[in-house]
């Protein structure tokens, strides 16, 4: 049968950043996919040669500015196992709060982009209306509603007092409810799920084998959630982490809803566990260079994050490098697209939720 | 690098059901003009909580072998480390054909490329030190 080439990107209406895969088509079927990235590929990586490692994390926090909390976090985790920093409690617990919240907006933004892109236009403002009562939590917690800049190697810069913790709370809640009635929509709408369900299925098998990682993976039954370490506190709480197993468009849909309600409950039983009071220390001062290297994993929205760091002692670090989970789920990506319908293309790669930024750096 | 040796080793963590959580080349430089920059490779492999790496160091004409038999995610990586490190990577499961990433020095983490950013980051803090 005579093949058609058709380039998918780097401009399309599902795509909120530029990629391109080349389709290769046989009648309405894809038979293969060829990535191309690099459209934004900014060096960020390689501004470690110029930057000297305590302003770095400025740096990756700009990596993505949907992941940013959690970049800032990351590297700044990373940091602090080279240099054996002990971070203060309260400290800790605040970055978890914000990780989770950072979940929240960032699971928000997709199920509005993906409501968007299977013509659901309520739907999608529906999602970001509520994302920016979270945009408004960072904005009153950390300063900034994209870019926090809230993370230093030791700790953290700002506290957030007891009472304005619970009002978040209170406010996550309202959210919560708000929320629930949005994805009652998405679970049961009949044209959500005659785009969605059966589209895009990738078995546990076929997860495991491209290494998928994060709500790709969980929607396909693969219980791998890098929270289950225990790492960051994560050990203190009741957590289990959310999976489904169709593996299909409507799967990956389900499991991030059901991680916006997790992450809520998350918030709830830390701001109780968290050690309490006004003027608890924040920050230990690092002084010094590092010396070392380490490999840090944390769980991203999209998934799992690996960063690498090697520092030789002066001021600038030698390697550092961010594996975020879109790179990882690319494989995964192409997968899917192969034996597909043209028309289910934009839907399947959408529910991936790439992040073309992190991909790049 | 012995090329055997190695494969057997990321073929027992395919095996053991590990996953590979990562590809990374770090450009490392020569500690003098006599010797040659080297490059260091790590394959990390990710298994429940547990985390391990094997490590090898190549010089810049050596090339590595693809463990995309193992692992079919690894195409990527191996694209990655040979747009941006220039490390030649034989038996490439999908080839990109350098089309991987657009960027605007073709390996930007050459020893050379690294050495030239170096070189001007240096020279710009000291004419602006001068200037100061």
């Amino acid at each position: 049968m005579k093949r058609t080439v058709i380039p998918f990107g780097p401009q399309h209406p599902v795509l909120p950043e530029p990629i391109v895969l080349d389709l290769i088509l046989e009648d309405e079927k894809v038979v293969d996919a060829i990535p191309t990235i690099g459209y934004i590929h900014r060096g960020l990586e390689a501004m470690v040669e110029r930057v000297e490692y305590t302003e770095m994390g400025f740096v990756v926090e700009r990596i993505c500015g949907i992941c940013s909390f959690m970049h800032g976090m990351g590297y700044c985790l990373a940091l602090e196992s080279i240099m054996n920093v002990e971070v203060p409690d309260r400290a800790r617990w605040l970055r978890i709060i914000w990780a989770e919240t950072s979940r929240i907006q960032s699971h928000l933004l997709w199920l509005g982009l993906g409501a968007d892109a299977f013509g659901f236009e309520n739907l999608f403002m529906h999602c970001w209306r509520m994302r920016e009562e979270i945009l408004d939590i960072f904005e009153k917690t950390t300063g900034g509603r994209i870019i926090h800049s809230v993370n230093r190697i030791g700790g953290v810069k700002r506290d957030i007092s007891d009472s304005e913790l619970v009002a978040i709370v209170a406010k996550l809640d309202e959210l919560g409810k708000a929320f629930d009635k949005t994805a009652r929509v998405f679970a049961s709408d009949a044209s959500i799920r005659h785009r969605l369900s059966g589209v895009g299925v990738l078995s546990m098998e076929e997860a495991r084998a491209v290494d998928a990682v994060g709500p790709m993976a969980r929607a396909s039954g693969v219980r791998l959630d890098t929270r289950l370490t225990g790492q960051n506190l994560y050990d203190q709480l009741e957590f289990e982490p959310v999976l489904e197993t169709a593996g299909d468009c409507l799967a990956r849909v389900v499991v991030r809803m059901r991680e916006v309600r997790q992450s809520i409950d998350l918030i709830h039983q830390m701001v109780e566990k968290m050690p309490k009071g006004e003027g608890l220390p924040l920050e230990t001062k690092v002084r010094g260079m590092p010396s070392g290297e380490t490999f840090t994993r944390l769980e991203q929205p999209r998934g799992e994050v690996v960063y690498y760091v090697k520092a030789n002692g002066t001021k600038y670090l030698e390697r550092f490098r961010a594996r975020t989970p879109t790179f990882a789920n690319v494989p995964a990506m192409i997968k899917l697209v192969k034996g597909c319908d043209l028309a289910d293309v934009p839907n399947i790669i959408l529910t991936i939720d790439p992040c073309i930024s992190c991909t790049e750096r | 690098m012995d090329k055997e040796s190695f494969l057997t080793r990321v073929g027992e963590y395919q095996k053991g059901g590990w996953r590979l959580a990562l590809i990374n080349a770090t450009t490392v430089p020569a500690a003098d003009e006599a010797t040659p920059g080297v490059f260091e490779v790590t394959w990390a492999f990710a298994k429940d909580l547990e985390f391990e790496t094997i490590r090898e160091t190549i010089n810049q004409a050596d090339a590595v072998p693809s463990v995309s038999d193992f692992f079919g995610a690894a195409f990527l990586y191996e694209n990655e480390i040979r747009e941006l490190f220039g490390i030649d990577v034989t038996g490439l499961g999908l080839d990109l054909k350098g089309q991987l990433y657009k960027t605007a020095t073709r390996i930007p983490f050459a020893h050379s490329a690294v050495k030239a950013r170096i070189e001007a980051a240096a020279a710009a803090a000291a004419a602006s030190a001068k200037k100061a």
